[in-house]
C-alpha cells in the first residue's frame, strides 16, 4: 500500500473495525422501530472504505475494469458449479495486484453481506458476485482462500432462500472443493478476511488463522447439508451434519450438551436405516461427551441456588433423553434381528438362523472396520472411551437367546437410566413411553426364547407393567396412551393363551385338558377380549354410541380389534351349552360387524383384506355351528 | 369421531395507520372459503388455500362481504360452546404475526357489537348455566386461570404470589398441569373479566418494567368448567383459550431456507430423523422437547377435544412473508390430528388357525351329521371371572396437595379466590396503581376530577390499563427500594431510585396546576423532549420515564374546562397511543443519533420546497387541484390560506412523513419526490383542462 500514508491507511482499519463492532455487537442493540440503525452506519463506513481503496487505485494509474459498486453488469456473472475453482490462473493470490484484488473483493464481501442482512437481497447479491469477480482475476493462495470460501457460503444462503436450490447447491460445492484442494496444495494456516485491514502489530496467530478458517469449512458443509435436505437426498444430507458433528469435535468448537445431544439424534437417523454400527458410534460418542458437561448438581445444592437447580434439571434430562436414544438402538437391533429370522407365522426359522450364523463368521467385522475410518468421533481424549463404550453392545444382528439376552440386557440398563429422570409424577406421558419400549424389549427378547414357560413368564412381566397404568390413568387426558396400552395388553394376554395352549398339549399325551389349564386358558382369553373391547369402547362418543365413521388411524386397529374379539369368544372353553352359544352369538357379532362396515365403507376393505375374507366365511359359516348346537340343546331337553 | 382434525379459520383486518402510511396494497382475495395471496413481486404468482372459514372483515359492515365479530362467534365459538356441554376438552387458539388482529378476534373492544370471541362465549356459558339452574339434578361451576408464556416462561398472571418460572407438569389423574398455577372460581362474566383485567394488568406491569415486547409472548386463557350431575359420576371440561398464538414459528420447516448458525444443527438432524421415522414407521426417539406453548396443546388435539384456530391475517403488501407463512401454517394445522399409533402384533398365527377352523367347518357343511368335530376344542371346565386389581399410586407429595385442591369446597373456592384478589389489589396498590372507588384496581374506569396517568404499551391489550393518580401535593415516582417511600414504583433499567416528583396544586376557581420536576440524572420526556427542570403539563402530555415507561398525563378538569373554552376543538387527527409517544420520541430525539440523516433530509426538504413553491404557483388559483396537492404533497407553511383543519391535517402528515423518512430507506425519500413530481404534472394537467 505505497502510495497510502500510513495515517491514511489507520484511519481506514479504524473504521474497518469500527464497521464490525457496528454490525457484531451494536447492532442487537439496536431499537425494534430501527432494526438496522448500527448496520446502515456500518455500511456507510464501509462505503467510505471502499472509495478510499478505491481512489489509490486510481491515483496508481491501474485501469481497473469491474468492481465499482452501483454498476449493474447482470450479463457476464460468474456462476459457480461451472468449475472455475481458480487454481493457476490469473495474477497469483500474493501479487500486489492480487492482494488489491481480494481487499476490494473483501469490502465488496462485507457490504453484500451488509445488504442481506438487511433485507435488500438483490443489492446484496450484487455486491457479494462484485466479490466473485474481482477473485475470479486471481488465483487461490492462502492470502484469499478464506474469502473464496465465505463469499461462497453467503451466496448459497441467498440463493437457497430464492428456492433456487441447485443455484445454492452449485456455490457451495465449489466453496468444498476449493477447501479440499487448498488444503491439499498448501494447507498452511490462511489469512482471515478482518486481517486485511489490521494495522501489522494486529495479526492474528497461526492457531487462531486455522480455527477461523475451518469454521467458515464447517459452516460450508452445515449449510450443503440442509441443501441436501432440502433437495430430497437425505443420505447425503445426514453424511454431511455428520461430517459437521465430527468438525466441531476436531476443532473444538462444541458445547458438550448440546454435540451430545445432536449426535444421539442423528444415531435415530442411522437407526431407522439399518445402519447400527453407525448408530452405535453416535451413541456412544454422545455419551462420552455428554459427560464433558460436568458433573449433575446435588439435590441440596440445586435447593440452595436457582442456576444450580436448572444445571440440575438440564443435564439429568438430557441424559436421561440419551439413555433413550440407547434403548430404542436396542430395541431395533433386537426386532429387525426378529424379523430376520421369523417364519410366517413369528416362529424362530432354525434353517435361517444357521444359514446366517455360518454366514456372519468373521467377514462383517471386517467389513465394519473399514467402513467405520471415515466416520469417526473424537479426539485424542475421549477416543478411547468412545471405543470402550462401544465394545460394550454389539451392532451386528443378534443371532440366537445368547445374543439377544446381551442386547436386552443393555436396553433395559438404559430403561433404569431413563426412568430415574422420567418418573411417573411429572412425567406421564415420557414414562410411559420408556415402559411401553421396555414391554417391547421383552417382546422381541420372548421370541429368542426357547423355553415355552419363560416365554409366558417375559409376556407376564409385560402385562405386570403396562396393566397397573392402563387402569389408573385418567382416561379422558391419557386416551390416546391408553388405547396403545390396551391394544398392547390385549395382544399380550392372547400370546400367553397360545403359548398356555401349546404348552398343555405339550404336556399332556391325552386329548383332554385338566380343568386348572382349562380355566387359566379361559382367564387369559376374556382378559385379551376385555382390552380388545375396552379399545373399541374408547372410539365411542361420550354418550357411549359407536361411531359411524372411523378416523383413518383407527379403522384398521378398530376392525382388527372386532375380528379378534370374535375369535376370542369362539375359543371360550365352556361345558354349559347355554354359555357356549352366547359365546358363539357375540363372536358372530363381531365378526358380521367387520363385514358390514366394509360394505357400507368399501374403501377400509384394502386396509384389512385377510380378516374380511376370512370374517366373511366365518358369517356364513358359523350359524352353522350354532344351529348344530341350538338342536342339541333342543334335544337334550 | 376421535381425533377429528382441527377446526381452521382465517380472517382479514383493515389496513393500519403503519400500512397506510405506507400506501400498502391488498394482497389478500377470499371467495367461499377460500384465501388467496398474491405475490406483490411476482403478480402471477398467487397461491390458494382453503379453510373451514375464510373472514373477509378488511372493510366495513357496509360491504355484504363483510364478516363481522358476531359472525365469527357464531360459527366459532357457538360449536365450541355446545362441545364443552357435551364433554368435550375445548381449546380456541389465535395464531399469526403481532398486530395481525389476534386480540380484536379473541377479546375484541368494549363498545357494543365489538366484543370477541372470548366475552361473546363467556356470556353464553353463563346464560346456559342460570337457564338450566333450575334443573335441580345438574350443578355446575366455573373456574379461570390466566398464564403467561415468554421465553419458555411459564407465569401465573392472577396471584402475584407466584413469582417465577412454574413447571409444566404430567399427572397420572390429573393430566398435564401447570404446578402451582391459581384456579380461581367465578360467578358471573363479570368475575371473568375482572380476572382477565387484572392479569392484564399483571401482564403490562412485568412486560414493562423487563422491557419486553409482547410479539414472543403468549396469553393463556383457561376456563374449567365442570358440571356435575349429582346421581353421576363428576364430568369434567376444560376449556381453553388462548389469546396468543405462537409468534415468529420455529422456521426451519419453512421452505427452502438455510439456517445460518450451527445453534440449529440439532434441528435439521432432527427433521432428517424424524423424516425416516414417518416414511419407514420406525421406532424411535427424538430428543427435541415440545415447546411449553406446543405440549399445553397437545392435549387439545386428542380424541377428547375439540379445537379451533383462528389465523390473523394482515392485508398489506409489506407484511407478505410473514402473511403467507401464517396461511401455510394454518392449511397445515387442518391436518393435525393426534399421532397416537397402535402398532399392532402380525396376526399370521391367527389367520393360520382360523383358517384352519373355516376348512373344518367347510367340511362340516360338507358332511353334515358327523361325528361332533366341533367339540374336539371343548372340555369340561367353568367359565371363571375374575377380579381386577386395583392400584393405588404412592401419595406423592404433589399427589397430595391436588387432592388436597379437589376436597376444597366451592365456598373455600370462593373464599381462597377473593383472599388473591385482596394481596393482588394490595400489590397494585403498593405501586401506586389508581383503586376504583369500591377499592378495586380493575375494570376500566376513568376518574372524573383527580389528575392521573395512565400507561401505553404497544400491545393494545397493555394500553392503558394500569392508571396512577396524582393526588394534591407530592408524588414520588421511584423504585421500590429507593431511600424514602416512593407513591408511584416503577422498575427497570433506566428508572432511578428516586426519578422524578408531581407536585398538583389548586388554584381559586378550582383550576389545577401539576407540575413534573425530573431528578438529576434522571431519564425524562415530556412530548418526547428530554425535560431538566421542572416543567407544567397539559392534560394530554406524553411523559416517557425511563426507556419503557410511556405514559399519558390527563387532568380531567383542565381537559374539561378547554372543551368550554373552545367547544368546536376536535381532537387530533391521530390517537395518542404508544406508537405516538414513540414516534415523537424518535422524532425529537433521533436527530440527534441521525445528525447525518437530517442533513440530507433537509437539502431534500429544500429542494422540495424550491419545487412546492413553484408547483403552488400554478396551484393558487385552483381549489380542486390544490386539495389534490395536499393529499400527495403535505407541507407546511403554504404560502395559500389553509383552514385551521386543513394546516392541522398536514402537520400530521408532515410529522408522519418525517417519521417515515428515518425508519425508511433513502429509496424512499426519492420516492417521495417522484410523488411530488406527480402531484406537479397532475397539476400541470389540470390547469390544462380548465383553462
Amino acid at each position: 500500500m505505497a502510495s497510502l500514508s500510513s495515517d491514511e491507511w489507520r484511519a481506514i482499519c479504524d473504521k474497518f473495525t469500527n464497521a464490525q463492532n457496528l454490525t457484531e455487537v451494536e447492532s442487537r442493540n439496536d431499537p425494534e422501530n430501527d432494526p438496522f440503525r448500527s448496520k446502515y452506519k456500518a455500511r456507510e463506513l464501509l462505503r467510505e472504505i471502499y472509495c478510499s481503496l478505491k481512489s489509490f487505485e486510481v491515483s496508481e494509474g491501474e485501469e481497473d475494469g469491474g468492481g465499482e459498486s452501483g454498476d449493474p453488469r447482470p450479463s457476464e456473472q460468474p456462476v459457480d458449479g461451472q468449475r472455475e475453482d481458480g487454481f493457476g490462473q490469473g495474477f497469483s493470490g500474493d501479487s500486489p495486484a492480487g492482494l488489491r484484488a481480494a481487499k476490494l473483493g473483501a469490502v465488496e464481501y462485507y457490504l453484500g453481506v451488509n445488504h442481506v442482512d438487511t433485507e435488500e437481497l438483490s443489492a446484496g447479491q450484487e455486491h457479494l458476485m462484485n466479490c466473485m469477480k474481482l477473485l475470479g482475476r486471481c488465483s487461490v493462495s492462502s492470502e484469499n482462500v478464506s474469502l473464496f470460501i465465505h463469499v461462497r457460503n453467503q451466496l448459497g444462503i441467498l440463493w437457497a432462500g430464492r428456492d433456487e436450490t441447485e443455484t445454492a447447491q452449485g456455490f457451495l460445492e465449489t466453496a468444498e472443493s476449493i477447501y479440499q484442494h487448498y488444503m491439499k496444495e498448501d494447507g498452511s494456516p490462511p489469512t482471515d478476511m478482518t486481517e486485511y485491514f489490521t494495522t501489522e502489530e494486529k495479526l492474528l496467530t497461526h492457531q487462531e488463522r486455522t480455527k477461523r478458517f475451518e469454521l467458515a469449512y464447517t459452516h460450508t458443509m452445515y449449510y450443503l447439508a440442509q441443501v441436501y435436505k432440502n433437495l430430497g437426498q437425505t443420505e447425503r444430507a445426514a453424511t454431511y451434519c455428520h461430517s459437521t458433528l465430527q468438525r466441531q469435535l476436531q476443532l473444538n468448537q462444541f458445547n458438550p450438551m448440546e454435540w451430545a445431544l445432536n449426535a444421539a439424534t442423528l444415531s435415530q437417523y442411522y437407526i431407522t436405516k439399518g445402519r447400527y454400527m453407525e448408530g452405535r458410534h453416535c451413541l456412544s460418542a454422545a455419551t462420552v461427551i455428554s459427560g464433558l458437561a460436568g458433573e449433575v448438581p446435588s439435590e441440596a445444592a440445586a435447593q440452595e441456588s436457582e442456576t444450580e437447580n436448572e444445571r440440575r434439571e438440564q443435564l439429568r434430562q438430557k441424559r436421561a433423553e440419551i439413555a433413550r436414544c440407547w434403548i430404542k438402538y436396542c430395541l431395533n437391533l433386537l426386532q429387525d434381528a426378529k424379523k430376520l429370522l421369523e417364519d410366517n407365522i413369528g416362529e424362530l426359522d432354525t434353517d435361517r438362523q444357521d444359514e446366517l450364523k455360518r454366514a456372519r463368521r468373521g467377514e462383517e467385522e471386517e467389513e465394519e472396520k473399514g467402513r467405520k475410518s471415515a466416520l469417526l468421533f473424537g479426539s485424542e481424549d475421549t477416543f478411547d472411551s468412545i471405543a470402550s463404550l462401544e465394545e460394550k453392545v454389539r451392532c451386528l444382528f443378534p443371532l440366537d437367546f445368547t445374543e439377544a439376552r446381551a442386547v436386552f440386557l443393555v436396553g433395559q440398563n438404559y430403561v433404569t437410566q431413563a426412568k430415574e429422570y422420567f418418573q411417573m409424577d411429572g412425567y406421564v406421558t415420557d414414562h410411559i413411553e420408556i415402559l411401553q419400549d421396555h414391554s417391547a424389549l421383552f417382546r422381541a427378547l420372548a421370541f429368542f426364547e426357547e423355553d415355552l414357560e419363560r416365554r409366558c413368564k417375559m409376556h407376564k412381566r409385560r402385562v405386570d407393567m403396562l396393566e397397573p397404568i392402563c387402569t389408573d390413568l385418567n382416561a379422558q387426558y391419557y386416551l390416546m396412551i391408553r388405547r396403545q396400552l390396551m391394544f398392547e395388553l390385549a395382544e399380550t394376554y392372547s400370546e400367553m393363551m397360545d403359548l398356555k395352549l401349546t404348552l398343555a398339549n405339550r404336556q399332556a399325551d391325552t386329548q383332554s385338558l385338566d380343568s386348572h389349564t382349562i380355566k387359566k386358558f379361559n382367564h387369559l382369553c376374556s382378559a385379551s377380549a376385555k382390552y380388545f373391547q375396552m379399545f373399541l369402547d374408547s372410539l365411542c362418543s361420550p354418550e357411549g354410541k359407536v361411531p359411524e365413521h372411523l378416523e383413518e388411524e383407527v379403522l384398521r386397529p378398530a376392525l382388527v380389534a372386532r375380528f379378534r374379539v370374535a375369535r376370542l369368544h369362539s375359543r371360550l372353553i365352556s361345558s354349559s351349552p347355554s354359555v357356549q352359544l352366547d359365546n358363539l352369538n357375540r363372536s358372530l357379532e363381531n365378526y358380521k360387524y367387520v363385514v358390514q362396515y366394509c360394505e357400507t365403507h368399501p374403501e377400509a376393505a384394502t386396509t384389512v383384506e385377510t380378516e374380511l375374507e376370512l370374517s366373511k366365511e366365518m358369517v356364513g359359516l358359523l350359524p352353522l355351528k350354532i344351529n348344530r348346537l341350538k338342536a342339541r340343546m333342543a334335544a337334550n331337553n | 369421531m376421535a381425533g377429528a382434525s382441527v377446526k381452521v379459520a382465517v380472517r382479514v383486518r383493515p389496513f393500519n395507520s403503519r400500512e397506510i402510511g405506507k400506501e400498502s396494497k391488498c394482497i389478500i382475495q377470499m371467495s367461499g372459503n377460500t384465501t388467496t395471496i398474491l405475490n406483490p413481486k411476482q403478480p402471477k404468482e398467487n397461491k390458494s388455500f382453503n379453510f373451514d372459514f375464510s373472514y373477509w372483515s378488511h372493510t366495513t359492515p357496509e360491504d355484504i362481504n363483510y364478516a363481522s365479530q358476531m359472525q365469527v362467534y357464531k360459527d366459532i365459538g357457538e360449536e365450541m360452546l355446545l362441545h364443552a356441554f357435551e364433554g368435550y376438552n375445548v381449546c380456541i387458539f389465535a395464531y399469526g404475526q403481532t398486530g395481525a388482529g389476534k386480540s380484536y378476534t379473541m377479546m375484541g373492544r368494549q363498545e357494543k357489537d365489538q366484543q370477541g370471541i372470548i366475552p361473546l362465549l363467556c356470556e353464553d356459558l353463563f346464560t346456559k348455566i342460570n337457564d338450566s339452574n333450575n334443573d335441580n339434578s345438574m350443578s355446575y361451576s366455573v373456574e379461570v386461570s390466566y398464564m403467561e408464556i415468554y421465553c419458555e416462561r411459564v407465569r401465573d398472571l392472577l396471584n402475584p404470589k407466584n413469582k417465577g418460572n412454574l413447571r409444566v407438569r404430567e399427572h397420572p389423574l390429573m393430566g398435564p398441569y401447570v404446578e402451582d398455577l391459581s384456579k380461581l372460581a367465578v360467578t358471573s362474566y363479570n368475575d371473568i373479566q375482572d380476572l382477565m383485567d387484572s392479569g392484564n394488568k399483571a401482564r403490562t406491569v412485568a412486560a414493562t418494567n423487563m422491557n419486553e415486547t409482547s410479539s414472543r409472548s403468549h396469553a393463556v386463557f383457561n376456563i374449567i368448567f365442570t358440571q356435575k350431575k349429582h346421581d353421576m359420576e363428576t364430568e369434567n371440561t376444560s376449556e381453553k383459550v388462548l389469546t396468543k398464538g405462537v409468534g415468529g414459528g420455529d422456521g426451519v420447516f419453512e421452505g427452502a431456507n438455510i439456517n445460518k448458525s450451527l445453534t440449529t444443527l440439532g434441528k435439521v438432524i432432527s427433521a432428517l430423523a424424524e423424516l425416516n421415522k414417518k416414511k419407514k414407521k420406525v421406532e424411535s426417539f427424538i430428543p427435541y422437547r415440545d415447546s411449553v406453548l406446543t405440549w399445553l396443546l397437545r392435549e387439545n388435539l386428542g380424541g377428547n377435544s375439540r379445537t379451533a384456530m383462528v389465523a390473523a391475517l394482515s392485508p398489506a403488501d409489506i407484511n407478505y412473508d410473514e402473511t403467507l407463512s401464517t396461511l401455510r401454517y394454518a392449511d397445515r394445522a387442518k391436518q393435525i390430528r393426534c399421532n397416537a399409533v397402535i402398532n399392532e402384533d402380525p396376526n399370521n398365527r391367527l389367520v393360520r388357525e382360523l383358517k384352519e377352523e373355516v376348512a373344518r367347518l367347510k367340511d362340516l357343511l360338507y358332511a353334515q351329521g358327523l361325528g361332533d368335530i366341533i367339540e374336539s376344542e371343548c372340555h369340561r371346565g367353568k367359565h371363571n371371572s375374575h377380579s381386577q386389581k386395583m392400584h393405588i399410586y404412592r401419595l406423592t407429595q404433589e399427589t397430595e396437595k391436588i387432592i388436597a385442591e379437589l376436597n376444597e369446597t366451592w365456598e373455600e373456592k370462593l373464599r381462597r379466590t377473593e383472599a388473591i384478589r385482596m394481596e393482588r389489589e394490595a400489590l397494585l396498590a403498593e405501586m401506586g396503581v389508581a383503586m376504583r372507588e369500591d377499592g378495586g384496581t380493575v375494570g376500566v374506569f376513568s376518574p372524573k376530577k383527580t389528575p392521573h396517568l395512565v400507561n401505553l404499551n404497544e400491545d393494545p391489550l397493555m394500553s392503558e390499563c394500569l392508571l396512577y393518580y396524582i393526588k394534591d401535593g407530592i408524588t414520588k415516582v421511584g423504585r421500590e427500594n429507593a431511600k424514602t417511600r416512593q407513591d408511584i414504583v416503577l422498575s427497570g433499567h433506566f428508572i432511578k431510585d428516586e426519578h422524578c416528583t408531581f407536585s398538583s396544586t389548586t388554584g381559586p376557581q378550582g383550576e389545577g396546576c401539576v407540575i413534573l420536576e425530573p431528578c438529576e440524572g434522571a431519564e425524562t420526556y415530556v412530548n418526547g423532549k428530554r425535560v431538566t427542570s421542572p416543567i407544567v403539563l397539559r392534560s394530554g402530555n406524553r411523559i416517557i420515564m425511563g426507556k419503557s415507561h410511556v405514559f399519558r398525563f390527563n387532568d380531567p378538569e383542565q381537559a374539561r374546562l378547554e372543551r368550554e373554552r373552545t367547544p368546536c376543538a376536535e381532537t387530533p387527527v391521530e390517537p395518542v397511543d404508544w406508537a405516538f409517544a414513540q414516534r415523537e420520541l424518535l422524532e425529537k430525539q433521533g436527530i440527534d443519533m441521525k445528525q447525518e440523516m437530517e442533513q440530507r433530509l433537509q437539502e431534500l426538504e429544500d429542494q422540495y420546497r424550491k419545487e412546492r413553491e413553484e408547483a403552488s404557483n400554478l396551484l393558487e388559483q385552483q381549489r380542486l387541484v390544490r386539495e389534490n396537492f395536499i393529499q400527495t404533497s403535505p407541507l407546511i407553511n403554504s404560502p395559500v390560506p389553509w383552514t385551521k383543519r386543513e394546516t392541522e391535517l398536514a402537520l400530521w402528515a408532515f410529522r408522519k412523513w418525517r417519521f417515515y423518512q428515518f425508519t425508511s430507506l433513502r429509496d424512499l425519500l426519492w420516492g417521495n419526490a417522484i410523488f411530488l413530481k406527480e402531484a406537479n404534472a397532475i397539476s400541470v394537467e389540470l390547469k390544462k383542462k380548465v383553462t
